[in-house]
């Protein structure tokens, strides 16, 4: 967080309420987008697959990290929000011919219309009730996208022509990747910005104690419903992304499995911080593809024949150590790192 | 008329089952608070160390039970120790997702041990069917309601009667109490895990025996949430309760109604229990509303 | 604390330990691609063929022995002299069913150079259709959707065996013909999925355009059951239960049936009618029915030889493997054929040029199929296919080839 930095003086309001506050932030910040900019020219096509889903990915972890993370609501569904977003953006363009913009929209929307549905459960349950509530959910969402074949076509896959513009049509890796590069930068900065706000706060203040936070005037009814909405909007903006980058529809993409990953995604990164989010993110995607190419180097070795295996044993194994050892995730070890410099030679 | 009988005794059965593992999770919860999301990775790691040890060993049915419940006992108390004692004093959701990773991993080393073809085992309980009132019924699936009733049974005569039960309970109540009582606190943690395993091995091994030995066992494991909601996070005969009920609403909707509908009913139960009665049917009541 | 870490951390290492020391008996056969030498080695440019394998997801009890036959053909393969003396270089995975993990392993093997992909699920053949219309690489599946086997839909992909749709209206037909006239009641129980009720539409559009007096319901068999008892007692009349799954499920209905006295009998469309089936459901299995495009090795038409060499080599007979791996030796060769017929012509092996070789080939004659042949306007190699029964623990062919 900026109050880390010393040295700090502001003397107007307007440079107080900026993002970021010195110099060593700028710098880190302009490293950080020169890398991600030079990154496509770079890699392989399988990377650049690879940094797409990882953009992808970003964006539900920065919604799922609202709901959880800052609200303290635990929820197992996010695969079947991602399903409402693929399916009705999909469905808008596939079926009603809806350019793809505002399909997109619409699916936001929609999906956060059902998380708010989804989320009035929260209103009476906590903890271990609630995380059981949004498993159910998980559930019933997908037999409804699976059972309701007159809408979503059942276990049939939805086939989403590509956006367009024009002549211009969004097929390359590479274009994709600014397309959801920008999207997923968008994303961060408004959840940066989020929690800066008077609703942002309210969010942390119901984590922190709910009926505290009642007490001191929050509707804890109307926020919590909010946070719920919220987070379903960017699940929502992550499921149409999908939807369009893959061109073809499953029921088989959200199942309970990536509910997981995605609670996985933050968890390891960092609960409450955006930052965590993004590290989170990238880690839990980018293990796996590289488990696989080390595979594929070693082929016809134990980790190529059981490379399947290998792969959940790790997904499980990060999973625990993080919790047992580190369990503030990535971002507590990027602010360790940060402070060890800063404070260097001093140990604290 | 026979179909009623028949679907009621194959969802008994399935209820027996599945109260089973639920009690496994209602002693962990009750004991130490704990959710364990690997629950159904237990019941499948009891199917494959039954089945290891009677088409691997040779083994007759009950010396494999034996050492099913050897690896299951060895297992939890692993765990407890490795796994859950660090996290004492985090959050509800750190705790479900150690679990969670922890069930992955159980997931990934019995694949790496067993592969995922489904097997069959030779057959433990006794095979054929039987006439019951017009209907044809297998015999394995009543055995199965008897020895499930039996062990939960138990189980509860455990409870109430012996002093290590009684000092379960007491645990479960208040921990800081049963310190002062001379209780050993980190004991009874253990000894929950290790009963949890022992059911989960029971549980495996009737399994193993009605469908068979597959990766299919831990899916069948997740129904588990819904039977522990509906009895009661820390209630003993609610699970058995639960158990019938989920199990029964299931056969019942598949032969009745059908359409994949009981794939959902168990969940839609649940949400509905939760949103009217949170802590199931004899769990112990918290008021907290905002 | 450091002791718990050390104690863990020791544990965790014994763990990998064990485990990397564990022979798996799944008997995947080693995935060389390279010459075996052997005199008639074949040297040269290699063509690099990809494949992705189920080796370990829902339906790899058919998917492993289908990798090893696949494997065991292009080992072959290069021991004898290859594909005009190149070798096939074979980029393969298991991708354990799972559609993500096929779209990664795709854009991966794209940027190695495959000029030919092998696939394997419904869910995944239909999640790269796009992809490889674009890329134009030609595509052939253990998917038999009829759907994809259109080339208006699918220009890049070829289906080697009878469709889902075609098997169904084969069993349809010898229902028809075994009541002799009177009514049939028929119920499918398939697969909960889109491999599942691929040929439902198409079997009910035959019963109409037929005029067939058969009534046909749909079943699903929901996975992480232990019974199928709910959806016996809904199809109880039936007569015929055609089942479109994976043996192992289909077994448990098989044991189901029994247990229940039910005197349905049993049809078995391609992926539930093998060895695996009768294993598993032992005496429930006798008297089943099913429909297999790939027929057991005992039941060949024509000359196993080449398999049987191969195996002898390996210790092995035919005894030791079952109808799987020679589907999947000779699915195989369908696209080895067809790039064998593109270099044959001088043409050089692009997609598209492969494809086309596909569609010209002359049909393809294999010891256990009837004649494979593509044809511009249809990529649905197989059109008729012999009905066999179990009969003492094996399947025997009962009929001649059939063609709905």
């Amino acid at each position: 967080m900026a109050a880390i930095s010393t040295g700090v003086h502001h003397r107007s309001y307007r440079s107080e309420l900026r993002l970021r506050h010195a110099n060593a932030e700028h710098v880190r910040l302009a490293i950080a987008i020169a890398l991600l900019v030079v990154l496509p020219f770079l890699a392989s096509p399988f990377w650049l697959t690879v940094a797409n889903q990882v953009g992808i990915a970003v964006v539900g972890a920065i919604g799922l990290n609202i709901l959880t993370g800052y609200t303290g609501q635990i929820s197992l569904g996010q695969g079947g929000f991602l399903a409402v977003g693929a399916y009705t953006s999909g469905l808008l363009v596939a079926r009603m011919g809806v350019p793809t913009g505002v399909a997109v929209v619409v699916a936001v929307l929609t999906t956060a219309a059902v998380g708010a549905f989804f989320g009035l459960p929260a209103l009476r349950l906590k903890g271990l009730y609630l995380a059981i509530a949004t498993l159910a959910s998980q559930f019933i969402i997908l037999w409804v996208v699976r059972n309701w074949t007159v809408v979503t076509g059942g276990v049939d896959s939805l086939v989403v022509p590509r956006p367009a513009l024009g002549d211009a049509v969004l097929r390359t890796d590479f274009a994709w990747y600014w397309v959801i590069g920008i999207v997923a930068a968008v994303c961060v900065v408004v959840s940066r910005n989020l929690f800066r706000t008077g609703i942002g706060r309210a969010f942390m203040a119901i984590r922190d104690h709910d009926i505290a936070a009642e007490a001191m005037g929050v509707d804890v009814v109307r926020y919590k419903v909010l946070a719920f909405a919220l987070s379903s909007g960017f699940v929502g903006l992550a499921g149409a992304l999908t939807a369009h980058y893959r061109t073809i529809v499953t029921f088989e993409r959200f199942t309970l499995e990536v509910s997981i990953l995605y609670l996985a995604m933050i968890i390891v990164g960092g609960l409450g911080s955006t930052l965590g989010s993004i590290l989170g993110a990238t880690f839990m995607i980018v293990l796996p593809a590289l488990i696989t190419q080390a595979g594929q180097s070693l082929q016809g070795s134990f980790l190529a024949r059981q490379l399947p295996a290998i792969q959940l044993g790790v997904f499980g194994l990060v999973i625990v150590l993080f919790l047992i050892f580190e369990p503030r995730g990535l971002a507590r070890m990027w602010q360790r790192t940060k402070d060890y410099f800063r404070l260097w030679p001093f140990r604290y | 008329m026979e179909t009623l009988i028949q679907l009621t005794v194959t969802g008994l059965a399935n209820g027996a089952i599945l109260a089973l593992a639920a009690l496994g999770f209602a002693l962990v919860y009750k004991a130490t608070g704990v959710i364990n999301f690997a629950q159904g990775d237990f019941l499948a790691v009891g199917a494959w160390a039954v089945f290891a040890a009677i088409a691997t060993f040779g083994l007759h049915w009950s010396l494999a039970l034996l050492f099913g419940v050897a690896v299951a006992v060895i297992l939890a108390i692993l765990v407890e120790r490795f796994v859950l004692r660090p996290m004492i004093g985090e959050s509800v959701i750190a705790v479900i997702m150690v679990t969670i990773g922890l069930s992955a991993v159980i997931r990934s080393i019995l694949q790496m041990l067993f592969g995922t073809s489904p097997r069959r085992l030779p057959p433990v309980l006794p095979g054929g069917t039987v006439e019951l009132a017009g209907a044809v019924v297998p015999v394995n699936r009543l055995v199965a309601i008897a020895a499930a009733t039996v062990v939960l049974g138990a189980f509860t005569v455990f409870f109430k009667r012996s002093r290590h039960g009684i000092a379960m309970r007491a645990v479960a109540d208040d921990q800081q109490a049963a310190l002062t009582m001379g209780i050993s606190v980190r004991r009874i943690f253990a000894m929950a895990w290790a009963l949890a395993g022992i059911s989960a091995v029971i549980g495996g091994l009737l399994i193993a025996d009605i469908v068979g030995v597959s990766g299919e066992v831990a899916t069948f494991g997740l129904i588990v949430f819904p039977v522990v909601i509906l009895g009661g996070l820390d209630s003993i005969p609610g699970t058995i309760v639960g158990g019938a009920v989920i199990g029964l609403l299931v056969q019942y909707s598949a032969g009745y109604v059908g359409g994949g509908l009981q794939q959902v009913v168990p969940y839609i139960v649940l949400v509905l229990i939760l949103l009217v009665r949170p802590y199931g049917l004899f769990g112990e009541i918290r008021i907290e509303r905002v | 604390m450091t002791r718990t870490r050390q104690l863990l951390a020791a544990l965790l290492s014994l763990a990998l330990l064990a485990t990397a020391c564990t022979t798996d008996d799944d008997g995947a056969t080693d995935p060389t691609g390279g010459a075996t030498g052997d005199g008639t080695a074949a040297t040269g440019d290699p063509i690099v063929i990809a494949a992705i394998f189920d080796l370990s997801g829902a339906t790899a009890d058919v998917g492993v022995p289908f990798a090893d036959g696949a494997k065991a053909y292009v080992e072959w393969l290069n021991a004898n002299g290859g594909v005009n003396g190149r070798p096939i270089e074979l980029l393969s995975q298991d991708y354990q069913y799972d559609v993500a993990n096929a779209e990664q392993l795709y854009s991966q093997y794209q940027s190695q150079g495959a000029v030919a992909f092998s696939g394997w699920g419904t869910a995944d053949t239909e999640a790269l259709r796009t992809s490889i219309t674009e890329d134009m690489v030609p595509f052939s599946s253990a998917s038999y959707a009829e759907t994809l086997a259109d080339p208006a839909e699918t220009p890049y992909n070829f289906v080697p065996a009878a469709t889902y749709s075609q098997q169904m209206r084969i069993a349809l037909r010898h229902i028809a013909d075994a009541s002799g006239g009177e009514n049939a009641q028929v119920a499918l129980f398939h697969h909960d999925s889109p491999f599942g009720l691929s040929p439902l539409e198409d079997g009910r559009q035959y019963i109409t355009d037929n005029d067939l007096d058969i009534t046909l319901e749909a079943h699903a068999m929901p996975g992480g059951a232990t019974d199928y008892f709910g959806e016996l007692s809904q199809a109880q009349d039936a007569e015929y239960i055609i089942v479109q799954n994976v043996p192992s499920l289909t077994a448990q209905l098989a044991r189901d049936i029994q247990s229940q006295g039910l005197d349905a009998t049993l049809l078995c469309l391609n992926w539930c009618a093998d060895e695996v089936l009768v294993e598993l459901a032992g005496d429930a299995a006798n008297g089943a029915l099913g429909i297999l495009p790939f027929a057991p090795p005992s039941q060949a038409t024509g000359d196993l030889s080449a398999v049987e060499s191969y195996l002898a080599d390996k210790g092995q007979t035919l005894d030791d493997i079952n109808l799987h791996f020679t589907q999947g030796w000779y699915q195989f060769s369908v696209i080895v054929e067809g790039i064998r017929h593109a270099l044959d012509q001088g043409l050089e092996l692009t997609g598209s040029n492969i494809k086309t070789a596909l569609e010209d080939m002359p049909p393809l004659e294999t010891p256990v199929t009837t004649a494979i042949d593509f044809t511009a306007e249809s990529h649905a190699g197989m059109q008729s296919v012999r009905v066999y029964e179990v009969q003492d623990g094996s399947w025997v062919g009962i009929t001649d080839a059939i063609t709905p």
